[in-house]
């Protein structure tokens, strides 16, 4: 099949791209750098851009939409601009060009109110109560693309929820540092379970999504690994898998949650290149449960996660054992 | 005050409210034409396709109104869709009440003022509201010729003073009405006993208007007597938002009738009495916590309707319809009363295990052995809770049995009469008892395990017309103002007599002359009462027929060989008892039965000396203590216990350590466990070599071994929402799967006393014609048919993996050195749940919260490699709550709670 596949430079999007590669697949990729995967056709351009979203789905029977600009914090008309115009220019492209599929990838967030998720099923996305700007423009772009479903354009919407593993820049890799520098907190007792999703598990259910929604379409599903666990235990699961020690800082949930706002609203004012160390979108995330019925999900693509939470810790703690003999004997400083 | 009249108005938009139930009916009542508003699902039913094949008229009481029914009218909507009897529903709501039309009045109501609609006139208000709406309907109409048929049974339900004002309408119209129900309600006001507090402050002259129509008081404590969520409270409201509207609260109240002066008495004792000579089938749906509604009030209902099926919901109160499942109840009551088609008939009378018994063990009456040794001189009983201990012969305890008995007789005592047994067990008990069974009087045991309060909740329930009791059972019956008659055991003198208001005693009782004839019970009868251990949810009482009693005495016979003269020494109750039913010595051995710790392998040998005893009867905790006592025994002692052929132990299971311990005391014996509940008590045997046998396999949980000669054993398989199946396997079909162990037995119960839903839920299968007892036990039969105990049902974790019974997961962790015992516990959504383990803090150095992150590891691998399932979590909590009586049933339903409200964000510190 000939696949466009947009935000292929992220650790997700490449590695889907790479599997439909592999897959036998015809992949065209859409990002603004060069994606890096051998044996695509790399288009380099913005989904918010109606040239190169042309160029990009020239031929193209199904898209993979995992674009989008994934943050904690910054300036709203950003997450307007890719997460909504850009999902809009998308869908009205696709159709127009008489794509038949489309895999849209959204968030759980999308569906989020602060509330704990215990169980449940994906829920409809609702821009007016999701918390923040990426989950709110997520929301609206979820929205567009389930609008568009049709017969002719079947669309199903993927929410990978808290992806980790190795190369993971947006969760793992900022846990295992903050909880090498002490700075990663547990909130509260650290009970509140969780679900998350192993990288490789999610390339293989989007992949799965490819084919499941010629037959089903027009609905939302939460993917994660349907092992929910502890926040803490996770996290200091995962900081151990990189070497790191288990987080000691131990923070209590309220004087959390007014903080991460503080936060939120000083970081907003100024200039800053890294995330927040606390937002109170996270400190949410972190106190409250949210883990999410699989058997609509697995049953829909026809999939189950291949790799165990366990096992995936056993894949992290090797992939930074090796990342420190790499570093060690090449005696260059990890970027 | 002036209150304006106003026609029926349709009410607003309400939660759990179809729009389309309501319509507004014009009615001839006999002092002119009033508008009602009715909830009657004919229109929705209609719209669906359905006709009615049987109607149901419901009366509300004060302050409630129509909405009071919308759950059921949810239920019949459901049963009709689901194929089976298409049920209307006509609710009307009464002038001045809900959303009916408001007369006008001119004045506050009095109870003697001309401003009150009275009970006459709603009784007619009532007939002409569904006479008229009957009509609608061809089968239904009272104007056919055809009166009512099983082809469309019309049934009356009320409640609070709706309940006795449709029971009164049903009363003058047997013709037309098949069967009637009422939830709270009260016909008949004893002279002697007081109007319920609550009642008696808003009927306080002067107060009436004040808390009733002036201000919404009377409203919201109603609407305060169940666990109704904001929303729904606003929606009983609805009709009642100012003063102008509370009219009929007000007259509802100024019509009780709480003297022969008041103007509606003459009317509620014709009412009471037309109750009375009602022959019709009836359901009493009962919440004991009512303030108002007494348990007295019930009393006289059952003896106006002795006919009736009672329900209690133990926990519920006055707006039990709001807080239990109470349409569930109605309707699958009328499914038994009016199944469709024949199909159903049968079901709907059910055999008794009673009839099984006799057809299976042909008769022989409780007392008979008893009776046939009135000559002999040999041991009967011996009691070392006396002291010095006491035994008397066979010839003693028949004339003291009959002397009582006769004495019973002559103080009132009839057969079918309750009789509440306080009195620990021992030669009283024995002599107390089979006098009780000689008369046909009913005995009810509830265990002083319960402590005071489950007492009181279990003795109240039984509702016994008498008790006989030794002081601190007199006393807990005083203090908690039990019902019934008291008898004490030993005299009383006179001014302790009058404290505890006893009446006699059974030694006056057992200097009674004998009585020609006594009366001779049927198996059929009911012969005890035995109440539960109540560690799931209030005790419930069971029924022992005469037949029942005879067939458990029979299985004791049958298979564990206790015949006429042997010797046993009965350490636990229930067996206690069956001693002169079979023939055989029993030796009641110095312990406190409450305490089974407190039996030393001394005392149990002096008991089997004293009895020439072969066999000891007694629980797992008593073993153990005899276990670690037996280093005291002396040569003498020592030669008594080798004499014993047959230990059993009941009550739990016990491990093969315990079993070890035990075969060191009695070296001679074979040493069973049998496996039982109150229901059934001897239902599956394992002895030391089956446990050990056991043991050396991998299957999860405890093994309880074969079911005995006589009993039937099934499963039924629990599906991924943690029901089970409604079908019963047996044979191959069975093993290796988990399920719900059903039973079938002569000597398992008759039925659940006045909780006829639980009865017909436990009892609802007919597997080979058979009478079964559903367990609520859970577990597994391996392929040598072997039984292996896994939990109780509502405590299976239903995991997107399928359902999990926590039992043997239990021992698994347990066998962790760091680990001293543990709970499995479900969090989530029935089918998605998430297995989580609960640690006990106490005795580990593990403290409160998640476990540490090794132990979590090792405890997750383990489940994944012996079950294939996730654990998702390890928590340590920091109390482990357990049941009184056993001190060893984990309460996992409250463990559960807690699990859930730390996993979701909440305080380790959380009570557990």
């Amino acid at each position: 099949m000939k696949i466009t596949v947009t935000g292929a430079s992220g650790l997700l999007g490449s590695s889907v791209a790479r599997a439909l590669v592999a897959g036998g697949h015809q992949v065209t990729t859409l990002q603004r750098r060069p994606s890096s995967v051998a044996g695509v056709r790399d288009v380099i351009g913005s989904v918010t851009d109606p040239s190169s979203v042309g160029e990009a789905l020239t031929g193209a029977e199904a898209i993979v939409h995992l674009a989008a600009k994934v943050s904690m914090m910054g300036d709203p008309s950003e997450f307007e601009a890719v997460n909504i115009g850009g999902t809009r220019t998308l869908v009205d492209a696709a159709v127009a060009a008489g794509v038949q599929r489309l895999v849209h990838i959204s968030s759980p967030s999308v569906a989020h109110t602060g509330d704990s998720i215990i169980g449940e099923g994906a829920g409809p996305a609702s821009p007016e109560l999701a918390h923040g700007e990426y989950a709110r423009t997520k929301a609206a772009g979820e929205l567009i693309a389930l609008d568009a479903d049709s017969e002719d354009f079947k669309v199903l919407v993927l929410r990978p929820h808290l992806m980790w593993g190795p190369g993971d820049t947006q969760l793992t890799e900022r846990v295992i540092d903050r909880a090498r520098a002490g700075r990663m907190p547990v909130l509260g007792s650290g009970a509140p379970l969780v679900d998350a999703l192993f990288v490789d598990n999610a390339v293989e259910a989007i992949v799965a999504a490819v084919d499941a929604v010629a037959s089903t379409h027009g609905e939302s599903l939460v993917v994660t690994n349907g092992q929910p666990r502890p926040i803490g235990e996770l996290m200091s699961r995962i900081a151990i898998a990189g070497g790191a020690g288990v987080p000691k800082l131990r923070v209590p949930v309220g004087p959390a949650l007014a903080a991460g706002s503080v936060v939120e609203k000083v970081w907003d004012l100024g200039e800053h290149d890294d995330e927040p160390p606390l937002t109170r979108f996270l400190a949410e995330q972190l106190s409250t449960a949210h883990w999410f019925d699989q058997r609509r999900t697995q049953e829909v693509l026809g999939w189950t996660p291949r790799v165990s939470i366990e096992e995936g810790l056993k894949l992290l703690a090797a992939h930074y054992a090796n990342e420190e003999t790499l570093s060690a004997s090449s005696r260059v400083p990890r970027p | 005050m002036i209150f304006p009249a106003r026609p029926a108005q349709a009410p607003p938009k309400l939660p759990e409210w179809d729009p389309a139930w309501s319509r507004i009916v014009e009615a001839k009542t006999p002092d002119g034409p009033h508008s009602f508003h009715v909830l009657d699902t004919l229109a929705v039913l209609r719209a669906e396709g359905f006709e009615p094949s049987g109607t149901i008229l419901a009366l509300h009481g004060n302050p409630t109104w129509s909405y009071l029914w919308r759950h059921l009218a949810q239920a019949t909507m459901d049963a009709a869709r689901s194929g089976g009897r298409v049920w209307r529903l006509i609710a009307p709501d009464q002038l001045d009440m809900g959303f009916s039309e408001r007369l006008a009045h001119e004045s506050l109501p009095t109870p003697h003022g001309a401003e009150v609609r009275r009970m006459s006139q709603r009784i007619d208000d009532f007939d002409a509201v569904v006479t008229s709406l009957l009509a609608e309907v061809a089968g239904s109409s009272a104007l056919d010729d055809a009166v009512a048929s099983a082809d469309h049974p019309i049934v009356t339900i009320g409640h609070d003073w709706g309940g006795v004002l449709s029971l009164g309408w049903a009363a003058r119209n047997t013709d037309l009405v098949s069967a009637s129900i009422s939830l709270n309600t009260a016909v008949h006001q004893p002279e002697d006993a007081p109007i319920p507090a609550p009642l008696r402050a808003t009927l306080a002259g002067p107060m009436l208007p004040t808390a009733t129509v002036v201000t919404d008081g009377f409203l919201r404590v109603t609407m305060s007597l169940g666990d109704l969520t904001p929303e729904i409270k606003d929606a009983f409201r609805s009709p009642y938002e100012n003063a102008s509207q509370r009219h009929g609260i007000g007259g509802f109240v100024a019509d009780i009738p709480v003297d022969e002066n008041h103007p509606s008495y003459s009317e509620l004792q014709r009412v009471g009495a037309d109750i009375a000579a009602y022959e019709h089938p009836a359901l009493l749906v009962w919440g004991p916590k009512d303030p108002v509604f007494l348990e007295r009030y019930l009393r006289d209902l059952r003896q106006r309707l002795p006919q009736a099926d009672v329900h209690r919901f133990e926990l519920g109160s006055h707006l039990v319809s709001e807080d239990y499942d109470v349409s569930g109840v109605v309707t699958d009551w009328l499914k038994t009363q009016f199944p469709v088609g024949d199909a159903g008939a049968d079901a709907a009378s059910g055999t008794t295990a009673a009839e099984n018994a006799t057809a299976a063990d042909p008769a022989r009456g409780v007392t008979a052995i008893l009776d046939a040794r009135h000559d002999d001189e040999s041991i009967a009983s011996v009691d070392f809770a006396q002291n010095p201990a006491q035994q008397i012969t066979w010839r003693h305890l028949w004339h003291v049995t009959t002397s009582i008995a006769g004495g019973l007789l002559e103080l009132g005592v009839r057969p079918g009469d309750r009789v509440s047994m306080l009195v620990p067990p021992g030669n009283n008990l024995t002599a107390a008892l089979y006098a009780c069974l000689k008369i046909g009087a009913v005995a009810v045991v509830a265990d002083a395990g319960l402590g005071p309060k489950g007492m009181t909740r279990a003795t109240t329930s039984a509702d016994p017309q008498w008790i006989i009791g030794e002081l601190p059972g007199l006393g807990l019956a005083r203090a908690f103002n039990w019902p019934g008659r008291r008898i004490s055991v030993s005299p009383l003198g006179p001014v302790q007599a009058k404290l505890f208001k006893v009446e006699t005693s059974l030694t006056a009782l057992s200097r009674t002359t004998h009585h020609a004839q006594l009366p001779t019970p049927a198996a059929t009868d009911d012969a005890a009462i035995l109440f539960t251990s109540g560690s799931t949810g209030p005790a419930k009482g069971v029924r022992y027929t005469h037949g029942d009693i005879s067939a458990l005495a029979a299985v004791l016979t049958r298979v564990f060989d206790v015949h006429e003269g042997t010797g046993l020494v009965a350490g636990f109750p229930p067996f206690a008892l069956l001693g002169p039913a079979i023939g055989a010595t029993s030796v009641t051995p110095d312990m406190s039965v409450t305490k089974p710790k407190t039996l030393t392998a001394s005392a149990i040998s002096d008991a089997i000396i004293a009895g020439h005893s072969t066999m000891v009867f007694a629980s797992p905790a008593a073993y153990k203590n005899v276990a670690a006592t037996a280093s005291e025994l002396d040569e003498e002692q020592k030669a008594a216990c080798a004499r014993v052929e047959l230990v059993l132990s009941a009550g739990a299971p016990v491990p093969l350590d315990l079993m070890d311990s035990i075969a060191e005391v009695f070296p001679n014996a074979s040493i069973h466990s049998p496996y039982g509940m109150t229901e059934g008590l001897l239902l599956t045997d394992i002895d030391r070599a089956g446990v050990t046998a056991a043991a050396a396999t991998s299957n999860l949980g405890v093994c309880v071994g074969r079911p005995i000669d006589g009993v039937e054993l099934a499963l039924a398989v629990i599906d991924d929402s943690g029901s089970s199946a409604d079908t019963l396997e047996q044979g191959v079909e069975a093993q290796g799967r988990l399920g719900e162990f059903v039973v079938s037995a002569a000597h398992i119960k008759s039925g659940y006393d006045n909780l006829w839903a639980t009865t017909a839920a436990s009892a609802r299968d007919d597997l080979d014609g058979r009478t079964w007892h559903r367990t609520n036990d859970i577990g597994h039969i391996d392929a040598e048919g072997r039984v292996w105990l896994e939990g109780r049902l509502q405590h299976v974790v239903t995991t997107p993996r399928g359902p999990v019974g926590p039992g043997g997961l239990e021992a698994l962790i347990d066998s962790d050195e760091q680990v001293s015992r543990s709970s499995i516990v479900g969090i989530g959504p029935t089918g998605t749940q998430s297995l989580v383990a609960v640690l006990d803090a106490e005795g580990t150095d593990l403290s409160p919260g998640l476990a540490p992150l090794d132990l979590t590891s090792r405890l997750r691998e383990l489940v994944a490699e012996v079950l294939g399932h996730d654990l998702t979590a390890v928590l340590v909590a920091p109390t482990f709550p357990t049941d009184i009586r056993h001190n060893s049933k984990i309460d996992r339903s409250r463990l559960a709670a807690w699990a859930d409200h730390v996993l979701s964000g909440g305080s380790v510190r959380t009570k557990v």
